[in-house]
Order: structure tokens, then sequence, then C-alpha cells
């Protein structure tokens, strides 16, 4: 399936103008091939256990992915944002589990390129933009995912030290990350930590090897037991880690908002080129009418969900206010991609129920109506907006 | 060294639908650089990497192929031109050599000319060899291993038979095959980098004297080819498949 | 008038000719075959032969060949120049094309004249469409393996001509010639031929035994030729390979991409065993197996051997 076309060309036309849009689209173009030839014949295998986790990723982080958005002194290409979520759509086309991983890597460093001090850019960023360290984001907890704020891990100041205790779940990259940016409560509020993967405070669980989908990427469970962390390693400011945190999901489910609709599409295609080869009742599956209300539905939920994710993102880049936009985005990108990709199992009758390269599109997308904002907290944050504005 | 390296940007046949009568759409066809190319491409980055100097890209096409030169510029090439081709039609393999050479022949001294075997959308494979009888150079062809040392050029050429190790001066022109190397990947700062360079665009009124070559080649039609196959699909065991499929051969008179 | 044909390759000399005996009946020329150093026994197909000799071997590179040809067409009336399809043969006539200035048509299976012009069909757009090309005379062809059948005509008056070509620009360092275990698979009536469902190159055993049980020719798809280098360049058919027209071609474990689908249309029975019931080969294939080669292709030998 070729990635990069005239749907993500055309969105870059009407987002940029015809000049820009051509070298964005000649970077993505060039991202695409990578992915077709390099990435996509791995993706099977990943869902299988039959790759080794983080191949994919490396290949990704080689190309430059991670350095899209960022500032060209720490190592960025200085790309608008949209520029790396058309990307990631991409990316999750061609395996998802490697888009995420990224996608939560990338958040990270976002992070630190926001709101952090000018000695933890210089140490940090490089690393990270190249992929030479991978980031993990840790904020949930055994005890609290949508109800964020209530978290129990707490940080407490010792003099020029903080130490962290508590214990974060369904870490994405954990075990593999080298820095693992920690959500705690401190006494003016909550602080984000940047904790090294070698603090021998930091302890990686079990990895959750039950998982539905998803199943490219390294899961688990983190304690952080007397963790002792210097006092720069606290990014941002103290007593406003939670706002960070809100800041920083907005982006990234844009950026979730676009693998799903990466996913989408990697199942339609499948779907579809089934259907055109598929003969019954004297006709090709194609031909049929139910076959084709299905066939359009997925192509205007994908457009939709991408129009969405990308408007939340051209409203990110020209620093107005997007959080709503991007909740909206993701449900309804998340959303459809589960119903497209469950529509593309239905499509390929047996052969999408007995086959592992079908329905892994759905236990991937599967994930993504729970993390990063369940579907559940961003009605409500959307609600909330609506019921804020004057009627 | 002066590489010049030849690309052409050509129809995708992918992408390429046809009208009912089974005609190709041309008009406003996606191109792509030709997949050959990428293996010549990477060929001249390989030599100036050695042996140091610039490659500059060479093409002659409509205005889409600056997105081919732009690719090529990104493996590595130094720099590019384009020849605007003329968009009532595309010269024949003769006059488009001709265009071609005489395009080099403006860069000032070239050490070495790679291209590739043939176009991924016509495979003739005549440019190549006509470009070295327009420069007066020798033409090594189907490389399958490309070595430049002390003002030599030599190829190993696979051929029906085994392979011919070729020889010759510098300046001289060669053809690769694909399998001559593995085309990198750009990473995506070097793209953005490319698509950035100004490339320079040749009129073909600058190049085209009264020596042009007036074949008077016409593609006079282009259809799709008709696959009327049986298609018929033999299930059942290995073993039953077996056997249906050797009564079927009998039958047909084949066994 | 005169049309001009030459291979290096002496089965191919005699095919050409053919083709160049059927061109020249209608442009109302004479077929001359045109022989570099020495004439090679065996089919002539042509009214008339050429033989070109020099102080050294022309028919050791494409450059004294492309030379002493022109010195020969300078000489004569020629309305056309037919080249047999070789690596060496596509060069040539490139060249001879060159330096006279006149249109080379590229390589094909069928001529005719039209209108005064010749006219060859061939394969475009990876495959997938006929062209009908024309070009005015004098001009150039190039014909595939196969798309003529060399006839067998009395030998021809020969005329010898001398010619000095210079040294020729690129010096032939050395020929490795490949041992060739394969049969011949431009003229095999059976073709067996192994593409990537192969998993290793010691799998290729599986296609040989049914080669051998079908007392067929091996080849191959590209990537084992050329990527894998499981098997030599003469074995690939396709595109930018060999043309083959068998009695019966077996593909087995190839997907059927158009490059190489190309150089199989001529085959009267087309069989298909791949494991992808959706690979694009079933789409050309008479017959097809969907099963995994590993299974069927053991099986096919064995009913073949022991009935």
């Amino acid at each position: 399936m070729k990635l990069y076309g005239s749907d993500q060309e055309r969105v870059l036309i009407s987002l940029y103008g015809a000049g820009p849009a051509d070298i964005y689209g000649a970077i993505l173009r060039s991202l695409s091939a990578v992915l077709e030839e390099k990435v996509s014949p791995l993706s099977l295998a990943l869902d299988q256990g039959r790759e080794e986790i983080g191949k994919p990723r490396r290949i990704l982080f080689d190309q430059g992915l991670s350095k899209l958005p960022h500032a060209p002194e720490f190592g960025g290409m200085g790309l608008p944002f949209g520029v790396y979520a058309l990307a990631m759509e991409l990316a999750g086309a061609a395996d998802a589990s490697t888009a995420m991983s990224l996608g939560i890597h990338n958040t990270v460093a976002e992070a630190i390129a926001r709101f952090g001090s000018a000695d933890q850019k210089k140490r940090l960023l490089p690393a990270l933009l190249s992929g030479k360290k991978l980031a993990a984001f840790a904020l949930t907890e055994p005890s609290s995912g949508s109800d964020a704020r209530s978290m129990r891990t707490k940080a407490v100041k010792e003099g020029r030290y903080y130490l962290v205790d508590g214990s974060k779940m369904f870490i994405t990259n954990a075990g593999e990350a080298d820095v693992y940016l920690v959500f705690a409560e401190t006494a003016s509020g909550h602080g984000a930590f940047l904790v090294e993967g070698s603090n021998p405070g930091l302890k990686v669980g079990r990895e959750l090897t039950e998982k539905l989908g998803m199943r490219g990427s390294r899961t688990a469970e983190v304690r952080l037991v007397k963790c002792r962390v210097a006092e720069d390693s606290l990014l941002g400011e103290e007593g406003k880690g939670f706002e960070h945190a809100k800041e920083l999901l907005d982006s990234s489910r844009i950026v979730m908002g676009m693998i799903c609709v990466g996913i989408a599409r990697a199942a339609y295609g499948k779907a579809l080129a089934f259907a055109k080869g598929r003969e019954l009742f004297g006709k090709k599956l194609s031909d049929l009418q139910l076959t084709r209300e299905k066939v359009a539905n997925a192509a205007t939920e994908i457009s939709a969900a991408r129009l969405l994710c990308m408007h939340a993102s051209r409203l990110k880049e020209l620093q107005r206010p997007f959080s709503s936009e991007a909740a909206q985005g993701k449900v309804l990108a998340t959303e459809m991609a589960a119903r497209t990709c469950d529509a593309a199992v239905q499509l390929m009758g047996g052969y999408g129920y007995t086959s592992d390269d079908v329905h892994r599109h759905w236990r991937d997308a599967r994930l993504l109506m729970i993390g990063e904002g369940a579907s559940e907290v961003l009605r409500m944050l959307i609600a909330s907006r609506e019921l804020e504005r004057e009627s | 060294m002066n590489i010049v390296v030849l690309v052409k940007s050509a129809v995708d046949e992918a992408e390429l639908r046809a009208d009912p009568a089974g005609h190709p759409l041309l008009m406003g066809a996606a191109t792509k650089m030709s997949n050959f190319d990428m293996n010549g491409v990477e060929e001249a980055v390989r030599q100036k990497e050695e042996n140091g100097g610039t490659v500059i890209v060479v093409t002659l096409g409509g205005a889409d192929a600056k997105k081919a030169i732009k690719e090529a510029m990104a493996m590595g090439g130094t720099r590019g031109v384009h020849i605007l081709a003329d968009p009532r039609g595309a010269p024949d393999s003769l006059g488009t050599a001709y265009l071609l050479a005489k395009a080099i022949k403006r860069l000032g001294e070239v050490d070495l000319v790679v291209c590739s075997e043939g176009a991924s959308d016509t495979y003739q494979g005549q440019v190549g060899a006509m470009v070295a009888e327009y420069l007066e150079m020798p033409f090594l062809a189907y490389a399958k291993k490309v070595e430049t040392n002390g003002g030599k050029v030599t190829c190993e050429q696979g051929f029906e038979g085994g392979v011919r190790v070729l020889q010759a001066k510098l300046p001289a022109v060669v053809s690769v095959v694909s399998e001559a190397n593995q085309p990198r990947y750009p990473t995506l700062l070097q793209v953005m980098v490319a698509g950035k360079k100004a490339i320079e665009d040749l009129p073909l009124s600058s190049l085209k004297s009264e020596d042009y070559p007036e074949t008077g080649m016409e593609v006079l039609d282009v259809t799709v080819q008709a696959t009327n196959r049986k298609r018929v699909l033999l299930d059942g065991s290995p073993e039953d498949a077996s056997k249906k499929l050797v009564d079927a051969l009998k039958q047909e008179g084949v066994l | 008038m005169e049309v001009l044909s030459f291979s290096e390759d002496a089965g191919l000399a005699g095919e050409v000719a053919a083709a160049g005996r059927d061109i020249a009946m209608l442009l109302d020329a004479e077929a001359v075959a045109v022989e570099l150093d020495e004439v090679s026994a065996g089919l002539h197909s042509a009214r008339k032969v050429v033989l070109v000799k020099g102080d050294r071997a022309l028919e050791a590179d494409p450059d004294s060949a492309a030379a002493a040809i022109v010195e020969v067409a300078k000489a004569r009336d020629v309305r056309a120049l037919l080249v047999g399809e070789t690596k060496f043969g596509t060069v040539v006539a490139a060249k001879v094309a060159g330096r006279l200035k006149v249109g080379s048509l590229g390589k094909g299976k069928r001529l005719r004249v039209d209108a005064g012009r010749l006219v060859l069909e061939r394969d475009a757009y990876g495959g997938k469409y006929l062209a009908q090309v024309a070009a005015k005379l004098p001009c150039v062809a190039v014909v595939q393996a196969g798309a003529y059948k060399a006839v067998n005509a009395p030998i021809a008056p020969v005329e010898t001509l001398s010619v000095n070509v210079g040294e020729p620009k690129v010096a032939t360092v050395e020929v490795r010639q490949s041992q060739r275990g394969e049969a011949d698979i431009k003229s095999a009536p059976k073709i067996v031929s192994a593409g990537r469902g192969f998993a290793r190159k010691e799998d290729l055993a599986l296609a040989r035994d049914l080669a051998d049980a079908l007392g067929a020719a091996l080849g191959c798809s590209r990537p084992l030729s050329s990527d894998l280098g499981w098997m030599g360049e003469e074995a690939h058919i396709g595109l930018t390979g060999a043309y083959v027209h068998p009695q019966l071609y077996v593909a087995v474990g190839i997907s059927g991409q158009l490059q190489h689908v190309a150089g199989i249309k001529d085959s009267k029975i087309i069989v298909a065993i791949n494991k992808d019931g959706q690979a694009p080969i079933f789409q050309f294939a008479d017959y097809g197996i969907v099963g995994d080669l590993y299974e069927v292709v053991p099986a096919l030998t064995k009913l073949l051997r022991h009935g």
C-alpha cells in the first residue's frame, strides 16, 4: 500500500500552500518509501513476537522522524507540527506499535523543548531527537488513569534532592527507556521529574504480555522506591506538573488520533484489495452495494478524522487554544479506527477472523480509545467547553 | 571527480490508469524516478564519496521531473539540471541522447557519466550508448561493479554467457544494473535540504540546433495487453491438486 | 535496397535473418545478413551474406562490431538494420543508430511495414501495455529471441568486405563464461521457474526435481538471479531478461509482477503454484494451485515420476 498519496498531498497544499507543500511532500514521500520497504514488512512479525521490538523504531529514528517538529539548534528540522502529525499517520499505517512507542517518546521530547531549562534541553534533546536515548511518559498509576490528578506517587524535597515514591502502570517503553518523565504529587501541587532509567530507585516490573494489541511495544509497571533525583530533574515549574501534563496530552492526542487514521487505512486497504479479488453470486464483492456502503463510510470517516486532527494541529501551530479540537479528533479517530478495522474483518469474512494480519489492526486500534485520554474523559472535556460557551 | 548522473522521470506504472478503450491516460500521469536510475544515482554518489568531487543530476522531462531530481539530490547529488521537455511529446531515444549530451557538454570537464540499464517505463536501453556516441566517450554497459582508478574505469558486466570485465580510459559513460548496489534511503533532513536547493532550468531552445536528429519516430498506438488465460484453480490436497493438474496438462497436449 | 540483419549469437543470427527476409519482402528489398570475422555455421535464412573482416576481431566488442556494421551501411543502400537481442546486440544497435543518426525502435517481437515506415511492437509501462512504434527509414530495431523462426535456406552467396576500424574505446580484459548448468531457456519447450517463494537456495532442489520429472529447463524471476544470486543471469525471465515461449511454463513461488509476466506471455500453457491466493500470477495462469510449494511441488514431482 502506498502510504503517502494525493490525500495527504492535498491536505498539505490546503494547509500550507503549494510551495511549502512541495518540500513537505518530498519529505513525507521519502519517509513513506522507508516505511513501506523497511517497516511494514516487519509489522506482522512484530505482532506475532517473531521480530525484535525496537528494530523498526531504530530505522525511523535514523530517518529523523523525531526531529521533524523540533528546533534546528537541538538537531531538529524546524518543520510545522502538522508535517510531523501527517508523518505519524503514515507511521501508524506501517506499524502501529512502533508509531505509538515513538509518539510517546516524542511527547517527552516536546516536554523538554517546552518546559525544560537551557541545561536540560542541551543535555537531553539532541539524544532524544536522534534516538540515541529513548524516553517514557509515566503519568498513569495502578489506581488512577482517567483521574490522573488523584495520583499517589509523591515527590518529597530533601535538601538538593527529591525522593520519589510510588507506582506507575501501563508505561510504554518501560524497561527500554533511558529517561522517564515521572509525574508526582509535590508540596505545591504536582511536579514532572526526569528520572534516568539507570536510577537504582526506579524498578521496572513484569512486562505486560497479555495485551490485546500493540504487541510491538513494551508495556510494564514502573515502581519508584525511595527514588532519589537531583533537584534539577524537575521539569518546568514545581506545582505546575499537572498543567504541563495536560498541555502535553493535548499534543499527543493529535498524534494518537493520526496514528489511528493510519491504522484504519491499513485495515481498509487490505479489505478493499480482498473485495476486488473475491467473487460471489457472479459478481465481485466490491460490486455489491453493501460493500460499497462500507467502503464509503470508511473513506468518509478516515477523511473526517484526519482533517479534525490536522485542524487541531494547525491551531496548535498558530498558538490558538486547541484542547477541545484535539480531544474531538482523538475521540473521532480512535472510535472510527475501531469501527473501520472491525468492518474490514467483516468484509474479509473467515479470512479476516483467522488472520493475525487482518485483525491485529483492530486489536491495535482498540487501545487508543483507552490510552492517552479515555474517550469518556475526552467527552467530558469537550462537553465542559461547550457548556462554558454562551448559549 | 566531476560526475554526471542521468535520471529519467518515468511514468509511475503502478499509478497509471487506462481509459475504457485500454489506452493509458498519460496526460498528467504520476511520475517517479525510474527505479533503475536509483542505482545509477547511488553509484554516482559512491564514486563521489570515494574520489571527491561533484555529482550533477541531469534530467529531461516535464515540470514533474523536478521531484526526481530532488530525490537524486537528497541521495547525494550536488546540483541539478532540468532540461524542460516539450509538453507536446517526448523525443525518441536519439533525440533524448542529443539533448542530454548537449547539456552535459555545457558543464565543462566531466570525468564520468552514469546512467542505468533502462527506464522503468519504456526499458529500451538505447539512450546511454547514444549519449556516449554524441560525447565521443567509451561506453561500458550493464555494469554490476564499477571501479575507478588512475584515470581508468573498470566494470564487470553480466551477460547471457557469464561476466565480461571491461576497461576504458576516463572520461567514460557507464550504465549500471540494479545488482550493482543497494540505493540508500536519504534521511528526512537530507530530503529537506535538497528540496530547498535551486535546480537549473534549461529550455529546449538553448540546446536544440539544426543538427537535431529528426528520426520521424512516432508512437502509433498503446493499448493494454489482453490476458485471456483460463484461470482455472485446482483445489484439494497437494496430491489431489497435482492429479487434477497432470490430467489437465495431458488434455492440453503439453504433457 | 537492403535490409541488414546481425547477431553475434549464431542461433539468434538465423532468427534475425528470417525477420530481415520478412521485412525485406515488404519493402521490396534484399535481405542481407552481416557476419563478422567468420560466417557462423547453421541456419542462415538470409538471401545474401556480407562477411566483414578487419585486422583484428570485430565481434570482440560492441564498438568494433558497430563500426564494422556502419561501414557496411555506408557502402550500400540500407533501409533497415535488425539486431538480435542480447546485451551486446542492444548496445550495437544503439551505437549504429547513434553513428548514422537514425532512429532506433528499441526491442520488440513483431515488425511490420506501414506507409513506408518500419513499425515495431514492443512492451510498455512495465509490460502491461503494448506499443506500436514507427520510424522513418532508414532505422534500427532490436529483435527479441524466439520472435522469429530461423529458416533453413540454402547457403547464401558470401560477399567479403575488408574494413579498418579504429581501436575500440573499451577493452575487454576478461571473459568469464558461466558453467551452463541450465538448458537454454530461450528455446526450451517446457520451463519450471522459481521465485521468492523459495526460502533458501538449497530448496531450489525441489524445483530442479520437478523440472527433471517434466523434462523441463529451470528458470527464475529476477530477484533469484540478481539480488540473491541463486541462479545465473541466463536463467532470468522477464521484461529485463529473457522472453520465453514454451509449451508449458510452471511458475513456482512467483508472485507474478508485471515485469516477470512480460517475459512469459507467449507460453502456450501457464501453471502457477503459490501459497498466496491473491498473488497476481493467478490472473495470468491457465491453471493454478493455491498451496504451499513445499508440499505441492514434491507431490507433483512424485506423481509425474511414478504415475
